[in-house]
C-alpha cells in the first residue's frame, strides 16, 4: 500500500453546547443513540496505530459531551498514540482536565469565536466565553501542549490584534487563526461570513507583523482563505492519503464533509476492519491518484501539490466531485467563485441561520 | 537562528514526545504533526533530558562516535538543538 494514514480524526459526538454559526458538520447530523460505543472506539484506535496512524484528535461536535472521554483517551495513549483534543471547553473544569492530562493527553486546542464577549457569544448561539477564558488560565497553569484556534469571518476579522493579543498573554504556545470553511452548516451562511478582499489584505499586514513580534514566544499558523488563493488547498493533502475521519456512528471517511458527495458507499467501522476499508474500499481509492482528473489538473504541474483541490467542495459549488476544485483560477467553473466573491464584496449586511443540536 | 549557549539545559517541551524506539523511523511528535529526525538525531534529543547541558551532551556524542570528526559533531548538534529549540520543540529548564 502506498499510502499510510498519520492522522486519525475521531468525531466521538456531533453533540455539541455550541451552535456556530459557521459549522461545518453536515447537516445531517448523527443521534446520541447512533454513537459507537467506547470499546468499538478502543478497537478502533488500536486498528489505527497498526495501519501507521501516529496522531488522534478527538473533536466533535464536543467530545467533552461524552461522559467516557477520559478513558477514550487513556486508550488511545496505551495505543501509543498521540492524544490531541480538540474542545469548547464546554464540560471541562480543573479536575475533569487533570485527569485527562493523568490520561495521557498530549495537547488540547481551545476554540474561541472572537476577543469580545458580546460577539464571541453571538457567533457560538450560546454564552461560553467567559468559560473558555477561565479555561486558558487553568490550562495555562498545568504543563501540557496548547493552541488556541479562532475562526474568523467578515464579522470578527477586523479585530484579529485583538485576537492576537488575547492569545500572546494566554500562555498558549499556538495561535490557530482558521477561516470559515464553507461546507455544512457554513455554507449556508456563507454570505454573511466570507470576509471582503480589503479585510483580508489588512489581516495579511497583521498576522507577519504578529508573527514578527512574537517569533520565539506563538506560533501563528494563517492560510489564506481558498476562496481568495489562486490555486486550491491540498485537501487532506490528498484523498486518502494521510488522514481518515470517523464520524459518531463509526462511518470512516477520507474527510468530514465527504458525506455530501452522492454515489459513495460509506463503510462502517463497526463491521469492516479499518485496514481493509483504507486499503480497498472504493470511497478511499475514487479520488486516490490521478485517474479521476479531468483537464487541467491531469496536465498541471500543480496536481502532484494540491490534488486538484477540494472533492467536496467541487461537487458543493459545481454540482461534479469530478471537476477542478472551482476556487482554482484555472478552473473552468471558476466563474461560480467569481461570481460569490464579485456578490460579497458588493454587499452589506447579511443574517444567517442558527443551526439546533441533534438529540 | 540565535546561538545556543554551551550551558543551556534543555528537555523536550509539552506536547513533543519521541515515538516509540525500534519503529521503521525515528520522530518527534509535535502537536501539528511529527517531525522526522535523521541519524543520530533520536540519540541527541534523548540526551536533552532537563539535566544535561548542552556541552554534556556533545562530550557524551563524542564519546560515542569517537572515530567522527569532533569539531563537526559539535556543530551539528548545536545546529540541531538550536534549530529545535526555535521550533518549540526543545526548551531550556
Amino acid at each position: 500500500m502506498k499510502y499510510t494514514p498519520r492522522a486519525l480524526i475521531a468525531e466521538i459526538t456531533h453533540r455539541c453546547p455550541l451552535h456556530c454559526v459557521y459549522c461545518s458538520n453536515p447537516l445531517e447530523m448523527q443521534r446520541r443513540s447512533a454513537e459507537l460505543p467506547t470499546e468499538s472506539w478502543i478497537s478502533i484506535f488500536h486498528q489505527a496505530r497498526e495501519l501507521g496512524v501516529l496522531q488522534l484528535h478527538l473533536t466533535g461536535g464536543e467530545p467533552l459531551s461524552r461522559p467516557d472521554l477520559t478513558e477514550l483517551v487513556g486508550a488511545g495513549r496505551k495505543a501509543n498514540l498521540y492524544l490531541n483534543l480538540i474542545t469548547s471547553g464546554v464540560g471541562l473544569d480543573g479536575p475533569r482536565l487533570d485527569e485527562l492530562i493523568e490520561a495521557g493527553l498530549d495537547h488540547i486546542q481551545l476554540s474561541f469565536q472572537d476577543s469580545e464577549e458580546a460577539s464571541a457569544n453571538e457567533f457560538a448561539g450560546t454564552r461560553s466565553h467567559a468559560l473558555k477564558v477561565r479555561l486558558a488560565a487553568l490550562i495555562r497553569e498545568r504543563r501540557i501542549a496548547f493552541t488556541i484556534n479562532v475562526v474568523i469571518h467578515r464579522r470578527n476579522i477586523g479585530r484579529l490584534e485583538e485576537m492576537i493579543a488575547f492569545a500572546e498573554h494566554s500562555g498558549a504556545q499556538r495561535l490557530e487563526i482558521a477561516h470559515v470553511q464553507y461546507y455544512g452548516w457554513a455554507l449556508r451562511n456563507r454570505d454573511a461570513l466570507l470576509p471582503t478582499r480589503e479585510q483580508l489584505d489588512r489581516t495579511v499586514e497583521t498576522v507577519e507583523a504578529a508573527r514578527e513580534r512574537l517569533k520565539g514566544r506563538l506560533r501563528i499558523e494563517f492560510v489564506m482563505p481558498d476562496y481568495y488563493a489562486r490555486f486550491p488547498k491540498p485537501c487532506m493533502n490528498g484523498w486518502g492519503h494521510q488522514q481518515m475521519v470517523i464520524d459518531p456512528s463509526g462511518r470512516v471517511l477520507p474527510c468530514h464533509a465527504a458525506m455530501v458527495i452522492p454515489g459513495l458507499e460509506f463503510l462502517s467501522a463497526r463491521n469492516h476492519p479499518l485496514r481493509s476499508i483504507w486499503e480497498d474500499s472504493p470511497v478511499f481509492n475514487r479520488f486516490r491518484d490521478e485517474s479521476w482528473m479531468p483537464e487541467p489538473c491531469r496536465s498541471c504541474d500543480r496536481r502532484t501539490r494540491d490534488f486538484g483541490g477540494c472533492r467536496c467542495q467541487a461537487f458543493l459549488l459545481a454540482g461534479d466531485a469530478a471537476a477542478t476544485d472551482p476556487v482554482c483560477t484555472l478552473a473552468p467553473t471558476h466563474t461560480i467563485v467569481e461570481e460569490a466573491l464579485q456578490h460579497i464584496n458588493g454587499s452589506s449586511d447579511r443574517t444567517w441561520v442558527y443551526r439546533i443540536d441533534p438529540r | 537562528m540565535s546561538e545556543l549557549a554551551p550551558s543551556s539545559v534543555l528537555r523536550l517541551a509539552p506536547g513533543c514526545r519521541l515515538n516509540d524506539a525500534g519503529g521503521a523511523e525515528d520522530l518527534i511528535l509535535i502537536p501539528e504533526g511529527a517531525l522526522r529526525l535523521k541519524g543520530p538525531g533520536r540519540a541527541i534529543v534523548e540526551l536533552c533530558d532537563g539535566r544535561r547541558a548542552t556541552r554534556e551532551i556533545v562530550e557524551e556524542l563524542k564519546r560515542r562516535y569517537s572515530s567522527a570528526d569532533a569539531v563537526r559533531i559539535e556543530t551539528e548538534v548545536g545546529a540541531l538543538l538550536a534549530r529545535l529549540r526555535d521550533r518549540g520543540v526543545l526548551e531550556a529548564v
